[in-house]
């Protein structure tokens, strides 16, 4: 599984980084930050989950 | 108790989180959404700023699609629900469910007659209707002065419209307090917003399509095009004579429950603090948080956490993106932690430093969870705001 990130959409609201903190984080302009490009499998749900709940869906998964 | 059937009713991110939630904590059984919307689980977020400015689509508002063993019903509307039998109603048939998940969400609060067609702002045809009527007009009205009023005006401002702004009270005094309330209807103002207080409140005028408003002390405001932005209404009438208890919304407890198998979350919910307060939080932020607690309430009762809302909210207008975590409305002076409001760019906390109640960024990076963290570990002030 991939994640993408639009850091140019990104406002820094954290949502990912509450839900997914081993996916995502923010730096220190509150822009997220993929910990992982390529998601491990076990890591994929949390990643997915941490994609859906950003107020300006600047996140994506593909497989 | 092992559930097999949750039924998620709701299209939106509270639902949305819901269905996540029940994933991550490993709910193997089946899951349906019932959404009414058209669209699958999109962003309300960009609607009064990219999607209202013509930059943004359906296609960069829409949530990453659920996984494929959810079961998502769309143009679904729960029209009914039977607690004893554990069954939802809708058009197409009654749905059962071991476990259930409210989280039908708010619509928009109108204040004009039956007979008039009032422009509001709330789901994505709203946004497109008021793009295209944004278009043909050189005038805007907005009544009301909250988040999304002063957004629409800020949009509407930046695509070159005379935009005045009408509410009760100064525009967001009760959400951002005076201190940075005054500050941004300074820069709206400075913008070109004219920003007009009616005490009294105001009627719509026009019929169909309303052309104005009448102050309470006679005062008229006319404008090509008036939008309504004056507040939500949770969407509860389903739950009529359900048992479902209701107080504007559904009154639940503090692990989000209205009964061991039935939670809510989001905008619809009203949360009992314990106290007597009723407290409903309609914002992005409270949907995807209480969502998460309502439904591990419904996975693991009683050894759930109780919930406790971030308070987080935001919003962006006229070019300054302001940030705030803690009860809304905060008094007094601030104490300023970082920069100034004079200088664009301010940090500031209330009551003080050392136990702040609530903080504020205006266009300042400080991570919301940094924020978050500045509050936690204070000792709790008295909530200003009712």
């Amino acid at each position: 599984m991939l994640v993408q990130a639009d850091r140019d959409k990104c406002e820094g609201h954290g949502l990912c980084a509450d839900v997914a903190p081993e996916v995502f984080e923010l730096d220190d302009d509150a822009v997220v930050v993929l910990r992982h490009v390529q998601v491990p499998p076990e890591l994929e749900r949390k990643a997915e989950a941490g994609a859906r709940v950003c107020p300006v869906a600047a996140l994506r998964v593909a497989t | 108790m092992i559930l097999r059937d949750v039924v998620v009713v709701g299209g939106s991110i509270a639902a949305l989180t819901a269905v996540e939630t029940l994933r991550l904590e490993d709910f193997d059984g089946r899951i349906t959404v019932l959404s009414d919307e058209e669209l699958p689980p999109y962003t309300r977020v960009p609607l009064s700023k990219g999607v209202l400015a013509g930059r943004e689509s359906a296609d960069d508002v829409v949530l990453a699609p659920l996984a494929d063993e959810v079961d998502l019903h769309l143009r679904t509307a729960a029209t009914g629900l039977d607690l004893d039998a554990r069954t939802v109603h809708t058009h197409g048939g009654p749905i059962a469910y071991d476990g259930l998940v409210i989280a039908t969400g708010a619509r928009a609060r109108r204040i004009g007659t039956p007979g008039q067609t009032e422009r509001v702002l709330r789901s994505y045809d709203d946004g497109m209707r008021l793009r295209e009527d944004l278009r043909r007009v050189s005038s805007v009205l907005v009544v009301g002065g909250g988040f999304l009023g002063m957004e629409i005006a800020s949009t509407a401002l930046e695509l070159g419209r005379d935009v005045t702004v009408v509410d009760l009270a100064p525009p967001l005094d009760r959400l951002l307090g005076t201190t940075v309330g005054s500050y941004v209807r300074t820069v709206a103002e400075r913008a070109g917003v004219r920003i007009v207080v009616a005490h009294g409140g105001v009627r719509l005028l026009g019929e169909p399509i309303p052309t104005g408003v009448e102050t309470s002390d006679g005062r008229r405001l006319e404008a090509d095009l008036v939008v309504s932005a004056v507040g939500d209404v949770p969407n509860v009438e389903w739950l009529a004579g359900s048992g479902v208890p209701l107080s504007s919304g559904v009154v639940v407890d503090e692990r989000c429950r209205v009964s061991p198998h039935v939670v809510a979350a989001g905008d619809v919910a009203v949360l009992a603090t314990g106290d007597g307060a009723l407290i409903r939080t309609p914002s992005w932020t409270n949907a995807v948080e209480q969502a998460r607690f309502a439904v591990r309430a419904l996975l693991h009762g009683d050894e759930a956490p109780e919930y406790r809302p971030s308070r987080y909210f935001w919003t962006e207008q006229f070019g300054l993106d302001v940030k705030m975590v803690g009860p809304l409305d905060p008094q007094g002076e601030p104490t300023v932690l970082d920069g100034g409001l004079d200088a664009g760019s301010a940090l500031l906390a209330w009551p003080d430093a050392e136990t702040p109640g609530q903080v504020v960024a205006v266009n300042h990076h400080t991570p919301p969870a940094k924020l978050k963290r500045m509050l936690r570990g204070a000792r709790p002030t008295p909530t200003a705001a009712q």
